[in-house]
Formats: structure tokens, sequence, C-alpha cells
């Protein structure tokens, strides 16, 4: 009984973060339908920024991802406007493709500066816990899943009662109405790439003082944070919260029940399933295009 | 003539590229003869691999526009499937490398079978995961794969006087075949099927074409030569590792040749190939230290990048373009809009030209249908979107040998009653017997095989086709053997061009649609359409952006197709114009028939005025009156 709450108490904060690192594909998926393959080397990179601002300057990687946004909503947007826009307006099933030449580029820039070694962040909170009974909670999941409940938070809150979030609702929902009302969809997939990755920075500093990163996993993120966005059902900014979850709670439990190696695969496995039994997602409702049964 | 010196010089164009290319093929193969050079064998060996796994990808990528990036996986599986049935069973490589081809084929079908609903990027991500999980999996399995640790093949035995032959020339074999069998898909009823696929799946499976097998077919294909690639190149390298094998990076190459060289083409992912090994090849000499790797991922991510955003239909149709830009300035285009003579008059001389054109053919089913009764009886059909009840319980009966109008304002439920009927959309309710037979849970193919034909408001031909390839295009039958006909057999081309000249379109033949005028396309598509030689013909909006000429052709045809026995739905604005064909017509709105009955009855009809056909008052009016018929 303590084992399986354990299992579920990691699992939840897990996922918490899991749904954080997602925020910005959820974004430019659900709203440009546009997947960003290069979403994990972004997160990577966010990573590698943080890690470099707590090992060079001391400061804080939970602190440091409010500076990394900046570079990051930066980058987002040259990304944006000189690539993925680009190739948006000729051959819309390239994106994935060119996104997916950015990250290895950018995996091998990375590469370049930090070196191909594993690092990881190792504040003082990293390996510490509270103790609740029986159970024990690791503070640095803690503060890396309350971090993903607020990043959510405030997007629902921007997207629900903002202009801004209207337009790119209304852009989500209807393309070609409006651009008709005078939101032009160039800007608003700007601001939607500055924001997607913006946000990202805070998953790569929740990433970097959980796990270990070098270049190359990038590759492994990508794969979860899609599997985290086909879960949740595309755009759904609280979806993807509930998907992460549910993927953290099925890796914890497999791990812990199975075996830590098949834990790997959930990710992946999951997406198979989705996309292959239910493509419009977990935790959406069918829509006119649908047409389901 | 200026066609015929144009064909001239196509002629010695392609007899220039087969110069060249037996040529290239010749020094290919007496290279390793004259060069002891293992450098340059090498490299043309790896060069060999990515080619067919290239030429492969491009049968699903470019011609049927599913781009797959897990195709890594096919040679992952051929290599494991080759080393370790020669590790652990001692059988040949090279009887293994077959095995692996079996392998990879029996995967691709798997996996093409499972995602045969999933389209465009979602098909992307499911190839994407489904090599990173073959990778776990290999990886876990390590009892079979050795894992971590990696697979010995067996170190081949033969004299060191013949260098890498039998690896070389299998492969130089290999790519050849690859690349023929590439070149007869083009030729063939099933490349014409995967061009149409790229260009408008949806479309494509209404005309009856068998997609799914298309796909699965397309897929297979190049699995297996992937498969057996990878076996060979397993031999090759004597040493397996998970993360090499089943490494997206050799993805990204294959899309990268294929890309590069030209998507679609068929030699241009063999073009692509040839420059982007060698390349490779430099690059790993060339460099060295910690930071190889990632200069060599900077370089061939960048240069993908580049490709896409600079240069996105490659080398080959870039540089043809190009020249056609440079010689065809001066060509004339034919008056678009010009019209030979009224079908109206053609059809008065039936007699003469029995065998013209499938719509002047009678069909055995249309004729057969008359006794039954009905060729479309639909019951208690309905479709809700969310909260919208777009088609409420409609009930509507279509006689054969007839046309039955279709009229009701924008938002009533006409086209989605369409889309029912044809199956682009599921019904939440209702029965639906096309010819008899209940239809409403069956595929589009099954209902165009049933004998339902349906044209667009805005008509969808396949630019990719010439226009004599959409009108033949249709299949009223399923056959694996008719998969293996040319684009155009001689008979249908003979019967193609008789229903064109009838059209007077016969000189746009070989052009493709994108190049017609709106008009045009209306009849191209028409034509298409009634290739199946339907029972049951839905026509949307035909007459509308029409010029008045062209309606009247329009009414002379659609008049043509009852006398043969065809019923014909028709939905059209146009209220003069349906009521002058009209047997009988249903009002629509709201996703309710409001009346049904004769023109006049039905124009007579205070709801009907009420609801659509007075437009001032139709916009007052909230509760329309239930009708009397």
């Amino acid at each position: 009984m303590t084992e399986l709450l354990q299992v579920l108490i990691f699992g939840v904060l897990t996922g918490g973060v899991y749904a954080l690192m997602a925020t910005g594909l959820t974004l430019t998926f659900g709203v440009m339908k546009i997947v960003n393959m290069a979403q994990g080397a972004l997160l990577i990179l966010s990573a590698y920024l943080c890690w470099t601002l707590w090992a060079h300057l001391g400061i804080d990687p939970l602190l440091g991802s409010l500076i990394v946004t900046v570079p990051l909503a930066a980058l987002g947007i040259l990304f944006y406007r000189f690539i993925v826009e680009r190739v948006q307006r000729h051959d819309h099933g390239l994106t994935i493709v060119v996104t997916f030449a950015v990250a290895l580029v950018a995996e091998a820039i990375i590469a370049l500066i930090w070196g191909p070694n594993p690092i990881a962040a190792t504040p003082a909170y990293f390996n510490q816990a509270f103790t609740l009974g029986s159970v024990t909670v690791p503070r640095a999941q803690l503060y890396a899943c309350l971090l993903a409940v607020a990043v959510t938070a405030l997007l629902q809150l921007c997207l629900r009662r903002t202009w801004l979030g209207h337009a790119i609702t209304a852009a989500a929902e209807n393309p070609e109405g409006a651009r008709l009302i005078g939101v032009e969809p160039k800007r608003i997939g700007t601001w939607i790439f500055a924001i997607a990755t913006a946000t990202t920075a805070f998953g790569g500093a929740a990433l970097s003082f959980l796990y270990q990163f070098t270049p190359d996993s990038q590759d492994t993120w990508i794969g979860l944070t899609l599997s985290v966005v086909i879960l949740g059902g595309l755009g759904s900014v609280t979806g993807a919260f509930a998907a992460g979850v549910l993927l953290g709670l099925a890796e914890s439990v497999t791990s812990t029940y199975i075996s830590v190696r098949w834990s790997e695969a959930v990710p992946t496995i999951l997406i198979l399933l989705v996309l292959l039994i239910r493509p419009q997602g977990l935790f959406t409702l069918a829509a006119r295009q649908d047409a389901a049964v | 003539m200026n066609k015929n010196g144009m064909n001239g010089k196509g002629m010695t164009q392609a007899g220039i590229r087969r110069t060249l290319v037996a040529l290239a093929l010749v020094a290919l193969a007496v290279f390793p003869l004259v060069s002891d050079d293992l450098y340059y064998q090498a490299m043309l060996i790896l060069t060999f691999v990515l080619a067919i796994g290239a030429t492969g990808w491009n049968i699903m990528g470019g011609y049927a526009g599913y781009i797959s990036l897990g195709n890594s996986a096919f040679v992952g599986l051929g290599a494991y499937t080759t080393g370790i049935l020669a590790a652990k069973d001692n059988l040949s490589p090279f009887l293994g490398c077959l095995a692996g081809g079996l392998v990879a084929a029996v995967a691709a079908a798997i996996l093409s079978l499972v995602t045969r609903r999933t389209r465009g990027m979602y098909f992307i991500i499911v190839t994407f995961a489904a090599l990173q999980l073959l990778g776990i999996v290999a990886t876990i399995w390590s009892g079979l794969t050795g894992g971590s640790q990696g697979l010995a093949l067996p170190i081949p035995t033969w004299s060191l006087t013949y260098q890498n032959w039998p690896f070389y020339y299998p492969l130089l074999a290999l790519l050849v075949l690859s690349v023929a069998v590439s070149a007869w898909v083009r030729r063939s009823k099933l490349g014409v099927g995967l061009f149409a696929i790229a260009d408008d799946e949806g479309k494509a499976a209404g005309l009856g074409l068998a997609t799914n097998a298309d796909k699965l077919i397309a897929f297979v294909l190049g699995g297996t030569f992937l498969g057996v690639a990878g076996g060979i190149y397993a031999y090759y390298v004597t040493f397996l590792n998970v993360s090499a094998v089943f490494d997206i990076v050799t993805s990204m190459l294959i899309v990268l040749s294929a890309l590069l060289g030209g998507r679609g083409t068929l030699w241009g992912p063999v073009l692509g190939a040839f420059i982007i090994e060698p390349l490779a090849n430099l690059t790993s000499t060339s460099l060295g230290g910690a930071n190889a790797g990632a200069i060599r991922l900077l370089l061939f991510g960048g240069l993908l990048g580049l490709v896409v955003l600079f240069l996105p239909r490659g080398l080959i149709p870039t540089v043809s373009a190009w020249k056609t830009q440079r010689q065809g300035q001066g060509q004339k285009q034919p008056d678009p809009e010009r019209l030979r003579l009224p079908l109206a008059a053609t059809m008065t001389q039936e007699g003469d030209q029995t065998e013209a054109a499938p719509a002047q053919r009678p069909h055995a089913d249309a004729t057969t249908m008359a006794g039954t009764g009905t060729v479309l009886a639909v019951r208690g059909l309905a479709r809700s979107f969310g909260g919208l009840r777009a088609v409420d319980d409609v009930d509507l009966d279509l006689p054969p040998a007839s046309v039955t109008g279709l009229i009701g304002p924008n938002g009533s439920g006409k086209t989605t009653l369409f889309n029912l009927v044809d199956g682009t959309v599921r019904p939440s309710s209702g029965r639906l017997t096309l010819a008899g037979r209940r239809v409403d849970h069956k595929s589009r193919q099954a209902r165009a095989h049933a004998g339902l034909a349906r044209t667009y408001q805005l008509p969808r031909l396949f630019p990719s086709l010439t226009v004599l390839e959409n009108v033949v295009l249709a299949e009223r039958r399923f056959s694996v053997a008719r998969l293996f006909l040319p684009r155009v057999t001689v008979a249908e081309r003979g019967r193609a061009m008789a229903v064109l000249d009838d059209l007077g379109l016969a000189q746009y033949a070989s052009t493709s649609p994108a190049t017609l005028s709106y008009g045009q396309r209306k009849l191209i598509e028409l034509a298409q359409v009634l290739w199946l030689a339907p029972a049951l013909i839905l026509l949307d909006e035909p007459a509308a952006g029409i010029s008045p000429a062209l309606s009247q052709r329009l009414a002379g045809m659609i008049r043509h197709l009852r006398s043969e026995g065809v019923g014909v739905l028709l939905v059209e604005h146009d209220v003069a114009f349906v009521a002058s064909l009209s047997d009988r017509v249903y009002v629509m709105a709201n996703g309710k028939i409001i009346a049904s009955g004769t023109v006049a009855e039905v124009s007579a009809d205070q709801a009907v005025v009420d609801a659509y056909l007075g437009d001032q008052v139709a916009l007052a009016v909230g509760n329309p009156v239930e009708s009397a018929s």
C-alpha cells in the first residue's frame, strides 16, 4: 500500500514536469498544426543554459529559468520567421522535416559548446525529500511540479482572458475566420512561437536538476513531449497536463512493477496506441472534421 | 506541327538520359575490376545502400506523399535478421539478407495496416515512434540482439583478391532492381493511384481506388529493398549495435537524399544519395577529433534544412522547370473557354457514336436497377456535430432514370447529406441503401463500387496527373492484376479521347488539369466520375459559376444520363436550372426535409417560399410550417 502510494506520488510529480516540458509543443501543435521536432533540442538547450547560470554564477535553476526565457523567446521568433513560416507557406508537410533538421543542428551546436559528457545541476535540494509518514516526497520533483502547475495555470489564464489568448484560440479553431477579423496568422504565429519557446525554459530548468543530460538526449525528450501532446489531444493545455500526469504514472508503475528498462518504452508505446486507436487524443471531444463513428 | 516537334526533342532528351544512365552503370560495374582502391569501393558500397534506401522511401514518401522518418527501422530489421541468422544458425548472410527483406516487408505491411487511417504529420510521428520503439525493444531483448554489447557477424572468408566484390555487386544489382521497380511503379496503375493519393486521398477513395492496398504495396516495396540492403550492409560492417543501426540519422540521410535529388522523381533519390554519401565519407575522413560527430551532424542537419528551405522540390524538378521555362516561352495556349459544339447536338446523334463515351454507354447496373425501384433509399438519416444537428432525420428515395433536385438555403445540410451518402462523414443514426445494398457503414470505395459517383462544387481533380489520366482513374471494382496495367491502357485511351473530344478538351489530354479553367475542370470532373458508369450520381452545384452556354450543355448531359437509367441527385441554387431538369424536388432547411414533390408543388408550398425561395422573407422566418406534401 505504501509502495503504491509512493509510486502514485512519484508518478504525479514526474507527470507534472512532463507536461511542463511539453507546453511549447502543445501550443505550436495545437494552434498551428506544426509539429516542432526541435522541442527536445530547445529543452536541452534551456537545461544547458540553466546549468551554466547555476554552475558559473550560482543562480538556482528555478530562478535562472526566468532569465533563460528571454533568449529562448528571441530564438523562437527567429526560428518561426526565418524557417518555419517560410516552409509552411509552400508545403506544410515539410515543416516537420525542417524542424527535425533544426533539432539536429541544435544538437550539434550544443555538443560543440558544452561537449558530449552527461551533466546535471545539483542545487542543495536536488537529493532532499520531505517525509510524510512512511512516504517520501522528493523536494526537487515537488518544486518542478509546482512550477508546472503555475506555468500551466498562467498560460490557461492568458488564453482565456487576454486579447492575444482569444486571438490564438480563434486562429486555432478557424484560421480563415480569424484572418477576416484582423487576426494576422503570421503575427499570431510569431507570438505563439515566442511563448512556446519561452515556456520551454521552465521545462529545461526542471530537466537540468532532475535528470542527467547530454546533447543527444534531445532525441528522448522529443519522443516524450510528443507523447504528452498526442495523449492530451492537440492544443489543450489542461489536456496536456492530464496527459503528462498519466504518462508519469504509467512510467512510474511500469518501472516499479515491470522493469525500469521497459518504462523507457512507455512514451512511444502510448504515442502509437493513441494515434492508431484514438487519433484525436484522449481528452478531446469529437470535432466536426473528425467524423468519429 | 509544334507538338510533334516538342515530342521529337523530348525523345532525344530521353535518349541522352538513357545513354548517360547506361554509361554510369557500366562505369560502376567495371570500377572494382580496374581499380583496387578500397576507399572508393567502400564509399560506393555505402552509396548504393543509401540510394536503395532513398529509392524505396521515395515510392511511399515521394509518389504517395507519405513522409516517413522511420525508414532506418527497415535497415535495422534487415541487418539484425541477417546478423542473428548468421551468428546463431550459421546461415550465409547472402541468404540471410533475403530473410531480412522478408522481415522488413512483414513489418512494413503491419505498419501500413495499422496506420491505414493515419494521415500527414500523424503518419510521420507514427514512423518516428515506431523506430524509437524498435530501438528500445532491440536493446532490451539482448538475448537475441546482443543488446548494447552488440552482435558480431562471421568474418568473410573469401580470398582478399576479391576485395569487397561480394558486397559491391549484389548491392549494385539491388540498386538497379529497386530503380527498375520504382520506374515500373511510376508507369503502372499503382503509380497513378499513389500520385492520386498524394494529391487528394479522399477523392481517390471516392473514385473507388483501393487506396489502402496501394499504400500497403508501396510501403512494402520500399521496406523490402531496405531490409535486403540492411542485411548485406550488416555482413559488410560485421558488427551491429542498436544505437548505430536503428539510428534516426540514417533515416535523416535517406530523407535528405530523396529531397535533395527530387522527391517523387525516379532518379532524384539516386542522385541525392550519390551526392550525400560521398560528402559524408569525405567529412568522416577529413574530420577527426572529439567534435567530428557534432560537425557532421551540423553539416547534414544544416543541409537538410537548407534543402527544405531553398530547394524544396529538389534538384531534378528545379533544373527541368528551369529548362522548360527557358525554351517554352513561345508556346501558345489554346483559348480555354472555347467549346467546340453544344453537347445537345451530339446527344441527338446518339446512334453514330454508341461506344463513344461512358456517359453514353448504357450501364448494366443502371438498367437492372430500374426493376428494383430505387437506387438510393435514405431512412431516418441524422448526423450531429456537437450540439448541431446538421442532418436531422432525413428520408429520401431516388428512383433510377430520374433527376431529383435538392434545394435549400446555405447551411441547411445539403452538403452534409452528400457527405453522408458518399461516406465522407459517418451517420449518427439512420440507414442508407444504395442499389439494394446497405452502405451506411461501408467505406467510400465500397460505395463507389456499388455505383455511386459524386462531383464537387469546386472540382477536385488531380494536378499531378494528366487530364487523360484523371478521366480514366476511377475503378468500379478492385483487382490486384489491374495495378500492373499501364497508367492508361490502349482501350482506355481510345474511349477517354472520345469523351474529351466530345467535350472539346482533347487538346488538353496530356496537360495537368491545374492549367484548365474552372468550367473546363467541372466538365473533366463530370467525365471522371462518369467513368465509374455510376447508377447514382450526386452533383454538387454543377451550374455554379459557369457560363450559360456551358450550363446548357450540362443540362443536356444530365438529361442524357437520366435516359441511360442513371439516378441523379442535384444540389443547386439556380432554381430555374433545377426546375427545368428535376422530376422531383426535395427542400431542406435546418437539416430537415421540409417539403418534397414536383417543382410546381414545391414552389406553391408556403414553408418553402418562407425558408428559401423568397429570400427577403427567409431572413425573417423563425419556424417553418410543416409542409402538407
